[in-house]
């Protein structure tokens, strides 16, 4: 059974049917993204609004930047997680995957087609965040700088690697693990609570250049916010994220090579 | 390790073992079990639960790795030449699953995406041919067992698969739903002329709907053959009405041919040691004066048969 393009496009395509028609789990991932954006703009319009004096406009490129890092660093991790664990253990949950495995198509198809599906969910996603982000930016900029074009497609482009590696991370522990929760609770404990303490804990030296936040963070196009700027050479930063990028999703699809299904 | 050398052409039997096994550490769950599949009929492998008959179906199809022997699915040695094998089966093993969230047509379309392009044009007439065309576009959720179970003999038919292979298709189906599966799976083999391997341990079931089956216990194939054989199969039993039975009884007392003879509701009810021996009854009877008014070979039902030949083997071990 050979696989051409039309049928990658196609097993692609049914991957993005079952996770979009999940509505329950679309809205869950939405609200990861939208809801703390909202709800903190609006704190800070109100907070402009009730003393302009002392607090400045809730637009401009400082809203820009924290808005970044919440989307590249903190929620849209989640979210990307969220999406990752259901497209790599979906259909272990659900036993279609042994119904697949039946057909006689390469479990390596099967498993390398969760990937693109899951990235454009993961990327229409954010994208909606980034488009919320960038109207309070300039809605509420008031008379403060905004972001420039270039700065806002490194931003765009930024957020995709961001988001996309850990989507990528997530597919390749629930596929090694079987398990959504598991997924879920292990990648979500590590972005919001471990990774981000062991990026700050200096003692650890150069080996949190390691970490993937670190390289995010370096990463990070536009002015720095929330503590000192992360150095290390851009290469370092390339080869740590391609080392993130391989080794869950390869171990994950070793595991989908080898399941009893 | 036996080794089976099929040709690939559309001839050689649908399903071909030789020796399969499958151990699980110490325990044996599959013990050399040698089965032909004939082509465009409908095969029952019968067992008890924890007889051994997922097992074999997960080998076939290499959910499960093959510890010794050797398989062919369609005239291709699996697993060596497993995905082009299975390009043209469709197969249900266990319990059809699909996702709830979706309708049964988005269940298809994705299973359909995995086949090839072909599979998708053959979505809408699947569901028709399983009768689900009116609900196909209900989320799988809400359908009853019996529905899913037809809604993954549909799935089974977007590979337009030459061999069918159902794990306990009758499972939990009412009887009306049994009925509607016994009926489908004929006109799958009759008008369509595939072949469609059935497990089950729903004896009455697989008497009324399979051509030919085997008996697994333990592990192992006890019987194989057309479903008349194997319920006609063992001693012969006889039931003869006569004129006189108390001389009949008398007369057949210690004939060599004679394993069991009894009187039942005034006729007398025998044991043979083959069944090519009524005739000698008969003659026996007849030369000595006793008018035989009925001879009659008992049928058992293939559940008779089948607790027979397993409580055989539970007696021997």
């Amino acid at each position: 059974m050979r696989l051409n393009l039309a049928t990658a496009w196609q097993m692609i395509g049914a991957d993005l049917l079952r996770l979009r028609k999940k509505r329950g789990f679309i809205a869950l991932v939405l609200a990861a993204v939208l809801a703390p954006l909202l709800v903190w703009t609006g704190y800070q319009v109100l907070e402009h609004a009730s003393n302009p004096a002392h607090y400045g406009p809730a637009g401009g490129l400082a809203h820009f930047a924290r808005m970044l890092t919440l989307l590249g660093v903190f929620m849209g991790p989640v979210a990307a997680v969220l999406i990752g664990a259901e497209a790599g253990a979906g259909d272990i949950a659900a036993g279609v995957f042994r119904d697949n495995v039946v057909t006689g198509r390469s479990r390596w198809a099967l498993f390398f087609a969760r990937i693109p599906a899951a990235l454009i969910v993961t990327f229409t996603a954010i994208g909606m965040g980034l488009a919320v982000g960038l109207a309070v930016t300039f809605g509420f900029a008031g008379g403060l700088e905004t972001p420039s074009l270039s700065l806002i497609l490194q931003s765009a482009a930024w957020l995709a690697l961001a988001n996309g590696v850990v989507c990528v991370i997530a597919i390749g522990l629930a596929t090694l693990t079987g398990s959504r929760p598991g997924t879920i609770t292990t990648l979500i404990g590590w972005e919001l609570v471990l990774s981000p303490l062991l990026v700050q804990s200096t003692s650890l030296g150069s080996a949190r250049d390691g970490l993937l936040d670190g390289v995010v963070t370096f990463l990070k196009p536009g002015p720095v916010v929330g503590g000192p700027p992360i150095t290390m050479s851009i290469g370092v930063a390339v080869l740590v994220t391609i080392a993130w990028l391989l080794v869950l999703p390869a171990l994950g699809a070793w595991r989908a090579q080898t399941r009893d299904a | 390790m036996q080794a089976i050398h099929a040709k690939q052409n559309h001839d050689g039997p649908a399903l071909q073992t030789a020796g399969l096994t499958k151990r699980f550490g110490e325990r044996v769950a599959v013990d050399a079990v040698s089965l032909s599949v004939p082509r465009g009929t409908a095969y029952g492998f019968l067992g008890h639960n924890g007889a051994g008959k997922t097992t074999l179906i997960r080998m076939l199809l290499g959910l499960t790795a093959i510890s010794d022997g050797s398989a062919s699915v369609l005239g291709l040695p699996v697993p060596a030449q497993r995905s082009a094998a299975l390009a043209r089966v469709g197969a249900i093993v266990e319990e059809p699953s699909f996702y709830p969230h979706l309708s049964g047509r988005e269940n298809l379309t994705i299973a359909a995406a995995v086949r090839g392009p072909e599979a998708r044009t053959r979505v809408d007439g699947a569901l028709g041919r399983v009768g689900l065309e009116k609900r196909a576009d209900d989320r799988v959720g809400t359908y009853s067992l019996g529905m899913r179970q037809r809604l993954g003999v549909a799935r089974c038919l977007l590979s337009d698969p030459e061999l069918l292979i159902l794990d306990e298709p009758m499972n939990g189906l009412d009887p009306g739903g049994m009925l509607d599966m016994r009926q489908m799976i004929r006109a799958l083999v009759e008008d369509e002329g595939r072949t469609v391997f059935i497990s089950s341990h729903l004896l009455d079931e697989v008497e009324k709907t399979c051509d030919v089956a085997a008996i697994i216990d333990g592990g192992r194939v006890i019987a194989e053959g057309p479903i008349e054989e194997l319920v006609a199969g063992g001693a012969g039993e006889l039931i003869v009405e006569c004129d006189d039975a108390e001389r009949a009884l008398k007369l057949l007392a210690g004939d060599p041919a004679v394993r069991e003879l009894r009187r039942e509701a005034g006729a007398l009810r025998m044991k043979l040691h083959g069944p090519e021996q009524a005739g000698e009854i008969n003659a026996r009877l007849v030369g000595a004066g006793v008018v035989v008014t009925r001879l009659e070979p008992v049928r058992h039902s293939l559940e008779e048969r089948f607790l027979e030949m397993t409580t055989r083997l539970e007696v021997a071990a």
